[in-house]
């Protein structure tokens, strides 16, 4: 008698392989896990913040690992979805048992993944924008190193405020951020003696803005508050020009874009001013994202992903344990207090180790966090527009 | 390992939910639905207001979100009636489009991009995530199987037959006398309802929904099972449901598998092998694995 195997069957049984076949890792090396918009709307992102996460937890484990063991990283694809990103924090949560999961990047997915982690006791470090993901009941089981809206304006309006503009006018494409920033920009101006005559919301997709422009100049503000996106801000920008406002501009540094500067004659764009949260160029964490991916400009999540690992793997080395509840007790320990300033986390594990005090400074800034998880403060880097390029004005 | 299976087997259940919805519209009528995304957002989103804001009970609010869906779905079908083929599938598809950038964009009724948490669902909470989602689970396939066997029931029935002539050939049912327009309108309408319901226990089985869950890649997977369980059986849109969802997670442990690939790479070679898996099946087995089983009559000369 010969046992068959018909198509059907080889084709289940090969099915079933992957589920079988689990990679035989050290029993005592630390679960970490990583979400990542390796595909999708995030995909220009994902890939190098994956080779950043990994790269650090391969120097971690070179040189010795946390607590005598190793960390065993696990990146998963989120596809930038909701429901993908569900799958993989499932996957990572339940059957790779992670302590704590880094660089969940869209807001939507972050807002799905975060209930899975804070009822397993899952530390989720995150670096998506939308103030309502800290506004969530996360017992502390939520950190985010992207400076939230709130941050954002209040550091815009400043800009604003030293630069002697007295009147802001605002006009906004639809976003679930543009009235939280308008209201928080126009708190801080007033705060300032400045004060803010009128937002317009609009939709970005309009291929004119006249009326809009129209009624905004018609409160005469001496500054407009651009909180666009590239293609609108190009046709603001023109439209602007055209109805004779002289005033000054300002708008996000990924409005302000080359593409845009170049598609204007110089003249339109000259003068305008924008900016973009900044990792901190100027640290030696930065340097080493730097040395990572071989480029000389990392983009903000690349160095926000560092700083998560590193987070993780200082307080796992601050508690001597390694669990999610042990990274929740003591990533502020580690991250801000009167400890060593270091910024180089295999040094911080260290001292860590010798029984000293650390505070770690990190490559997207000094990881200071709020009791609801959100960074204190970071580097902001205000840029000007002269003859078709962007000017660094300064980084502060 | 088993939580996650589990979990899995919820999410399995869901999509076998929308392939049966869309086994009666297109394997069964003939229409091609794109707009699937569409109608398991507005069933996800009616389901989840119904119990935020007019605080209904989970099942009250999965009636509503399938009543919803299904009037949703009969305006899509009477609008595009006299369309077939690729123009049905463009116009359907557009309407998923639609439904996802309302979703983004009227904010005052579902909360914008950032999307709607903290959807309640009868024991979360209460219950470990285990048995929350054994119970999930338990609920998700008991629907799973009441409504194959109502559709498979209506597939036999003379509705069913009239459906197929349809399908196959609309001027000769209208010749025979049958009213074509009430029967894909009521057709769609079914097919949306258990779309409207998958959507309904996908919101409280995730506790959030937000625009970008349903975007077009819902659909593509959706299509894919229905294709590979074999278009206009019932059985085979579940098997295939099944199927896509061994395939998608399954070629998550891949990574351990193949050392020395970064993970980009994993992530795509995981995307491509379902294409692959899909163009094998349509070339080896156009038909589906559990092909429509066709009752022939044979005529005496």
């Amino acid at each position: 008698m010969t046992a068959r195997i018909s198509r059907r069957t080889a084709l289940a049984g090969s099915l079933a392989l992957p589920f079988l076949a689990r990679t035989g890792e050290a029993a005592a090396s630390i679960p970490l896990g990583a979400i990542n918009p390796l595909t999708g709307a995030g995909g220009a992102y994902g890939p190098s913040m994956a080779k950043v996460a990994k790269a650090l937890v391969e120097r971690i484990n070179r040189t010795g690992g946390v607590i005598g063991r190793s960390i065993a990283l696990d990146v998963e694809d989120d596809q930038t979805n909701p429901t993908v990103g569900v799958e993989a924090a499932r996957k990572l949560i339940d059957v790779e048992k992670v302590v704590a999961i880094v660089g969940t990047w869209a807001s939507a997915v972050t807002t799905a993944v975060a209930p899975l982690c804070w009822d397993s006791h899952t530390m989720l470090f995150c670096v998506s924008g939308a103030d309502s993901i800290t506004r969530l009941p996360h017992h502390g089981y939520i950190i985010r190193t992207q400076p939230n809206t709130y941050l954002q304006s209040g550091r815009a309006a400043e800009f604003l405020l030293r630069h002697g503009c007295r009147r802001v006018s605002g006009l906004s494409a639809q976003t679930p951020f543009a009235v939280d920033s308008w209201n928080r920009l126009k708190a801080v101006l007033g705060q300032g003696g400045a004060e803010g005559v009128g937002d317009i919301i609009y939709d970005a997709k309009q291929t004119s803005f006249r009326s809009e422009i129209d009624s905004t100049l018609a409160a005469k503000p001496d500054t407009l508050f651009l909180n666009s996106y590239a293609p609108d801000l190009e046709i603001l920008l023109r439209e602007s020009y055209q109805a004779g406002f002289a005033g000054q501009r300002f708008t996000f540094a990924y409005a302000a874009t080359d593409a845009v500067l170049k598609a204007l004659p110089a003249p339109v764009t000259n003068g305008l001013w924008s900016f973009a949260p900044s990792p901190d160029v100027a640290s030696p964490a930065y340097k080493a994202v730097q040395a990572i991916l071989g480029i000389s400009d990392p983009d903000p999540y690349s160095c926000q992903i560092y700083d998560h690992v590193a987070l993780v793997a200082l307080a796992i080395g601050k508690a001597g344990v390694a669990s999610g509840v042990a990274i929740h007790d003591n990533v502020r320990r580690i991250s801000q207090g009167p400890g060593q300033h270091v910024s180089d986390p295999v040094e911080g594990l260290r001292l860590l180790a010798a029984g000293k005090e650390i505070n770690y400074d990190g490559a997207s800034g000094p990881c200071h966090f709020t009791p609801s998880g959100d960074i204190l403060s970071c580097k902001f880097l205000f840029q000007v527009a002269e003859n078709r390029h962007n000017k660094t004005l300064s980084i502060s | 390992m088993l939580d996650y299976l589990v979990s899995l087997s919820v999410f399995a259940g869901l999509y076998g939910l929308l392939a049966l919805g869309l086994n009666l519209v297109w394997g069964l009528g003939g229409m091609v639905n794109l707009g699937l995304a569409g109608l398991f957002a507005i069933g996800a989103y009616a389901s989840a207001l119904a119990e935020l804001r007019l605080h209904l009970a989970l099942p009250a609010a999965a009636i509503f979100a399938a009543l919803l869906a299904a009037g949703a779905g009969a305006l899509l079908a009477a609008v595009t009636a006299r369309l077939k083929g690729d123009y049905l599938a463009i116009v359907t598809l557009g309407f998923a489009e639609v439904i996802q950038l309302l979703a983004a964009n009227e904010i005052w009724l579902t909360n914008g991009t950032d999307g709607l948490p903290a959807i309640p669902a009868p024991g979360r909470g209460r219950l470990s995530s285990f048995h929350f989602d054994i119970a999930s689970t338990s609920v998700v396939w008991l629907a799973v199987i009441l409504v194959s066997l109502l559709l498979w029931r209506l597939s036999q029935a003379p509705y069913g037959r009239v459906l197929r002539a349809i399908r196959e050939d609309e001027t000769v049912a209208a010749v025979a006398g049958k009213r074509v327009l009430a029967f894909k309108v009521s057709a769609f309408a079914a097919g949306s309802a258990v779309m409207g319901l998958a959507g309904s226990l996908y919101a409280a089985y995730t506790g959030y929904v937000a625009p970008d869950s349903f975007d077009v890649l819902v659909t593509l997977l959706v299509v894919l099972a229905l294709t590979a369980g074999g278009l206009g059986s019932m059985a085979g849109a579940v098997l295939g449901a099944i199927l896509v969802v061994v395939l998608t997670e399954g070629t998550r442990f891949l990574g351990g598998l193949l050392p020395g690939l970064s993970a980009l790479q994993v992530a795509s070679l995981r995307q491509g092998m379902i294409g692959v898996f899909l163009l094998l099946l349509l070339r080896f087995r156009p038909e589906g694995i559990l092909p429509e089983r066709m009752r022939r009559h044979h005529l005496e000369d």
